[in-house]
């Protein structure tokens, strides 16, 4: 885990706030704590590695609201839910609409800590797929249409024979497309090509 | 010019009137006829002459040709003779001895009228006229010897020219020689002697006169046409084979008048000195007679065609005047049967063109005069249905719209303009439905309006009625009536509409009915009752009441009520009673009606106001214990939520802390900080509580000696629904008398409540029909016992146990506080409360409470032991 993840703890119960950041700074962890939903929003940038805990009932925006914004904003940071006693219908509304996961009050230390620490992995994925797929999608924008249509084809699983056929263009130069996509796409295989497609295919 | 024209007309007139039309025609082909053959006669006569004169010269041409042949043909057959004499045995035996010395002047032998042995007659035989002589020659062309047929010698000049006969060759010569006037014809040829020498010529000379004419021209010659030799410079004729006619040696101009001449030259004897000319005489006589031949015919076809063309032309008109015939006698029929008309009088024997033309101006006059007198008519009629319509629809209590079929108005009477409130001038060309129809409305009219184009059954004309509400211009909405009418116009159709103001109508109709259904109408029974006690009318809502009564409409009331009837016209004014039949509950109002002997009932079913009062007393009381619970669930969840928070926080701080100490971070201040917190918080919990119970407080305890068999009535009369609704009745087996205690009277109603609830849910797992609840009260030893037994599922052994903690519960919605808060109730009340149950069988609470002190002497009754009697049965 990297240093710049960060646990972000929305409550506006002031010793939940720093009951919450004692507790996980004692694991380890780097905390922030808002007091609103509106605070969060106005300190928190897209993009910010780590996760969110957020308490349910909040006066102002509560805890779903603001996992339904983010959500809106295609902001992907791993939501955990902070739910009293008898809130399991909320919590179950929570995790419906995207949270990764619930935890009840008061807290088990050991499920918060597993729990943080799947939300922040879960980021880190995301982030590495999300980066992958820019990358990807920058090296795909170099390829020529016919390249990029070869090389749809390629991993499609299809020869180079009935590429030319369906092209109408001879083996061999299907050979030189195909060539020149390995190269620009930077794959050692044809797997990794398919891969590469699969991933970028995933992000449009 | 015209003046003249004016008179013949007439005249004219009168006279092809009487004439008949095929005799017209046929005048008319006569005349026509007449016209053809005249044009033909001038154009065809010409040409016939014409074509017949080309004819005749050529015709003329070949007969002189003929005739020249056949005379030339004659002269050849003496040539074919002249050479067989000379060749002849006789003559050639005869010169066998003679030899002629050739002398300078030799006189000739003559025969005279005596035939010589050397010439047979041979002319005879051949049909040839005998020539006049036939001469020997030597070779010097001298005549040795000379027959002479006649008297006549040879002449002299002829004799003198012999020597120029002889031919030089072998061959046949024949000349035309001439002697004064006289031609001959003059034919050698070459002799010899039986030895085969040369001895000279034999020569024949035929004299050309009329005979030999004739006979060169045989008897061909019918149309006594004429030949004649002439001579060719002084155009005189020198022989002719008519000498009668023809006169020779006259001038050929003379007979040209008479004759038509054709001159031909000689040319096979040229031979002769002579110029001569074959001339051929045809007389105009003849020529005029073949010429009229011709034109006789041809007149002939001129008439017949001419006769044809009138013929045709006849039957022609008179088929055509025939058949007008027929038409003019249909029409008169028809004009004299269908139109009444007495003229034309048509008779046969008319002209009938002429006829026809004077029936149709007649009939044109007849039609003008009659579309005249029709139109006068009409505008007469327009005009009054003009005044009558205006009268009409002025004075219409009606309003009357008429519509265009694009529904826009185009008429608006006066009544319209005050029922519509818009004036005539501001309505014409709107649209009527969007002026005074709401939208709501507008689809009813336009149904009508639609409906209004099909023929009603029974109707005289289309038409449609229909009832709308129509909205004035200042927004009013009115009931109207509407009647509406097509009226179809050449193509344009329009819509005439009657609208009447069906407000007051409405309202007097509604008031009446409503008054006539005021008593049928009544949810509550009315009867009238005469002064026997007879039910004289009663509504239909009366039906239970005269029901429960054993009675009906022409029956008696019960005797009890009869009384109160008779009380009711006897008092004269109102009495009022309730008549309570256990079920139903009525309240009677006895009118009476004194001057007609009537009464009226009016009755109330009471029974669901009375029952209702009762619920809402047992709502009321129920409503009290339901809000009293109910808020010590909000306040239990809020105190768990608010005391959740310093709970939570306090662990967090406490886990943080070891968490630290466990993985060394022994730094004192943040630890020192996570304690103080932790107190903090717990402070806070503790405050929490403190306020919670500075909330509901300890009030002090509300006590009043109530009898426990008055508590249990009225806690099972709150749970009449729910028993009702498991269909069951709760037993009640309660002490005799009173069963006095001093308690909070709420709250043991509402530990019976809870245990009476209790049993209801334990008994909803039973089948309807099996559950059983029974409440029992006894007083014993200074303790009152009140017990509610049930026969459901009962509880598990291991369940007891926990039975009276608090949030102990096996219900999905309670909240486990009932039984707890009853036992703290009734330890308050220095009570006790106990529960026995045997599973499947059912279970039994007790609940003990102190005698009140008061009765408690008073009562002393035993309470029997074996309270599961009722139970596990």
């Amino acid at each position: 885990m990297s240093r710049e993840e960060t646990v972000f703890v929305v409550d506006d119960d002031q010793a939940m706030r720093s009951s919450l950041q004692w507790l996980i700074e004692s694991m380890g962890m780097r905390v922030e704590t808002y007091a609103s939903a509106q605070d969060f929003l106005d300190a928190y940038y897209p993009g910010r590695a780590g996760c969110l805990l957020l308490d349910v009932r909040m006066p102002g925006m509560s805890g779903l609201e603001l996992q339904a914004y983010l959500a809106r904003r295609e902001q992907r940071i791993p939501v955990i839910m902070i739910t009293g006693h008898g809130d399991v219908s909320m919590a179950v509304k929570a995790m419906k609409s995207g949270a990764v996961d619930f935890i009840e009050k008061p807290f088990d230390d050991e499920a918060l800590i597993i729990s943080i620490k799947n939300a922040l992995q879960h980021d880190e994925k995301q982030r590495a797929l999300r980066a992958q797929r820019a990358d990807i999608a920058a090296r795909m924008a170099e390829l020529t249409p016919r390249e990029h249509e070869v090389m749809l084809m390629v991993t499609d699983g299809r020869s180079n024979k009935e590429i030319a056929t369906a092209l109408g263009v001879s083996a061999k130069t299907v050979e030189v497309h195909r060539a020149r996509v390995m190269d620009k796409m930077r794959a050692d295989s044809l797997a990794e090509l398919v891969r590469m497609v699969l991933i970028a295919g995933g992000a449009a | 010019m015209n003046v003249p024209r004016l008179f013949i007309k007439p005249a004219i007139y009168r006279l092809l009137r009487h004439l008949p039309m095929p005799l017209i025609a046929i005048l008319i082909g006569l005349l026509a006829g007449l016209g053809v053959w005249g044009v033909l006669d001038q154009v065809q006569s010409r040409a016939v002459e014409r074509i017949f004169n080309q004819e005749l010269t050529a015709r003329l041409d070949l007969r002189s040709r003929e005739s020249l042949l056949r005379f030339d043909q004659y002269m050849a057959n003496y040539a074919a003779t002249a050479r067989l004499l000379a060749n002849h045995r006789r003559l050639a035996q005869y010169l066998e001895p003679l030899f002629w010395f050739p002398e300078d002047s030799v006189q000739p032998v003559v025969y005279e009228q005596f035939q010589p042995f050397w010439l047979p007659d041979f002319f005879g035989r051949n049909a040839l006229l005998a020539p006049s002589h036939v001469l020997l020659m030597d070779n010097r062309g001298q005549a040795r010897e000379i027959y002479q047929a006649g008297d006549e010698p040879l002449p002299a000049e002829m004799l003198a020219e012999s020597p120029g006969w002889a031919g030089t060759g072998d061959d046949v010569r024949a000349v035309l020689a001439r002697a004064g006037d006289q031609p001959y014809l003059v034919v050698s040829d070459r002799v010899e002697d039986a030895g085969g020498y040369g001895m000279g010529h034999l020569v024949v000379v035929v004299p050309i006169d009329a005979d030999f004419l004739a006979a060169s021209e045989g008897s061909v010659s019918a149309d006594s046409s004429a030949v004649a030799l002439v001579d060719a410079d002084e155009q005189r004729i020198l022989a002719t084979n008519e000498p009668q006619e023809l006169f020779p040696g006259t001038q050929m101009e003379q007979w040209a008048d008479e004759f038509v001449i054709t001159s031909q030259s000689l040319p096979e004897y040229e031979g002769s000195n002579w110029n001569m000319l074959f001339a051929t005489f045809i007389p105009h006589s003849s020529v005029d007679a073949m010429s009229e031949r011709v034109v006789d015919f041809e007149r002939n076809q001129r008439l017949i065609a001419a006769l044809v063309f009138i013929g045709v032309f006849t039957l022609v008109i008179y088929l055509v005047s025939a058949r007008l015939n027929r038409v003019l006698t249909r029409m008169t029929r028809f004009s004299q049967r269908a139109l009444d008309i007495k003229q034309p009088n048509f008779k046969r024997g008319g002209n009938q063109l002429l006829l026809l033309e004077e029936w149709i101006q007649h009939f044109t006059n007849l039609v003008l005069k009659a579309r005249e007198e029709m139109s006068r008519r009409h505008a007469h009629e327009m005009r009054e249905t003009e005044a009558l319509k205006a009268a009409i629809m002025e004075a219409s209590l009606d309003a009357i719209v008429t519509l265009n079929r694009a529904g826009l108005i185009i008429d608006y009477n006066p009544m319209a303009e005050s029922m519509l409130g818009l004036t005539a001038a501001d309505a014409v060309h709107g649209d009527f439905a969007r002026c005074f129809l709401d939208p709501a409305e507008q689809a009813a009219f336009f149904g009508i309006l639609s409906q209004s184009g099909r023929r009603q059954q029974g109707a005289r004309r289309p038409h449609a009625r229909g009832e709308l509400r129509a909205r004035r211009a200042d927004g009013a909405r009115f009931p109207v009536e509407m009647s509406i009418v097509p009226i179809d116009i050449d193509d344009e159709r329009v819509y005439t509409l009657y609208i009447h103001d069906a407000t007051q109508r409405k309202a007097a109709e509604r008031e009446i009915k409503s008054l006539a259904r005021f008593a049928s109408e009544s949810p509550n029974p009315i009867l009238r009752v005469n002064a026997e006690g007879l039910i004289v009318y009663a509504n239909a809502a009366s039906r239970p009441l005269t029901n429960a009564w054993a009675s009906g409409p022409g029956e008696l009331l019960p005797a009890a009520w009869i009384e109160e009837v008779q009380a009711a016209l006897d008092e004269g004014h109102n009495r009022e009673h309730e008549d309570d039949q256990g079920e139903q509950i009525y309240s009677l109002l006895f009118v009476p009606i004194t001057d007609l002997g009537y009464v009226n009932i009016y009755a109330r079913d009471i029974t669901a106001v009375r029952r209702a009062e009762q619920e809402s007393r047992q709502h009321q009381s129920e409503l009290v214990h339901v809000c009293r619970l109910s808020t010590m669930g909000e306040v239990a969840t809020g105190m768990a939520h608010e005391l959740n928070q310093p709970l939570a926080a306090i662990v967090n701080y406490a886990k943080g802390a070891s968490r630290r100490l466990q993985s060394g971070m022994l730094d004192a201040p943040p630890l020192v900080e996570a304690m103080r917190q932790i107190s903090a918080q717990a402070q806070r919990a503790g405050e929490i509580i403190r306020r919670l119970r500075a909330l509901v407080g300890k009030q002090a305890p509300i006590r009043s000696v109530v009898d426990l068999n008055y508590l249990v009535r009225e806690v099972c009369g709150f749970l009449e629904f729910e028993t009702a609704k498991l269909e069951l009745r709760i037993a009640l087996d309660l002490a005799d008398g009173e069963i006095p205690v001093n308690v909070d009277l709420v709250q043991i109603e509402q530990v019976l409540l809870n245990l009476l609830r209790n049993s209801l849910d334990a008994l909803e797992m039973r089948p309807a029909g099996q559950r059983e609840l029974a409440i029992l009260t006894r007083a014993r030893a200074g303790q009152a016992i009140v017990g509610v037994v049930d026969n459901g599922p009962g509880i598990p052994p291991e369940r007891m146990v926990h039975l009276f903690d608090p949030f102990y519960t096996t219900k999905e919605t309670g909240m486990g506080m009932g039984l707890a808060i009853s036992q703290t109730i009734i330890d308050d009340h220095g009570g006790e409360i106990r529960a026995e149950s045997e599973p499947g069988a059912g279970t039994m609470f007790q609940v003990r409470l102190p005698l009140a002190e008061q009765g408690a002497a008073d009562i002393a009754h035993e309470l029997e032991p074996p309270l599961a009697a009722g139970v596990g049965r």
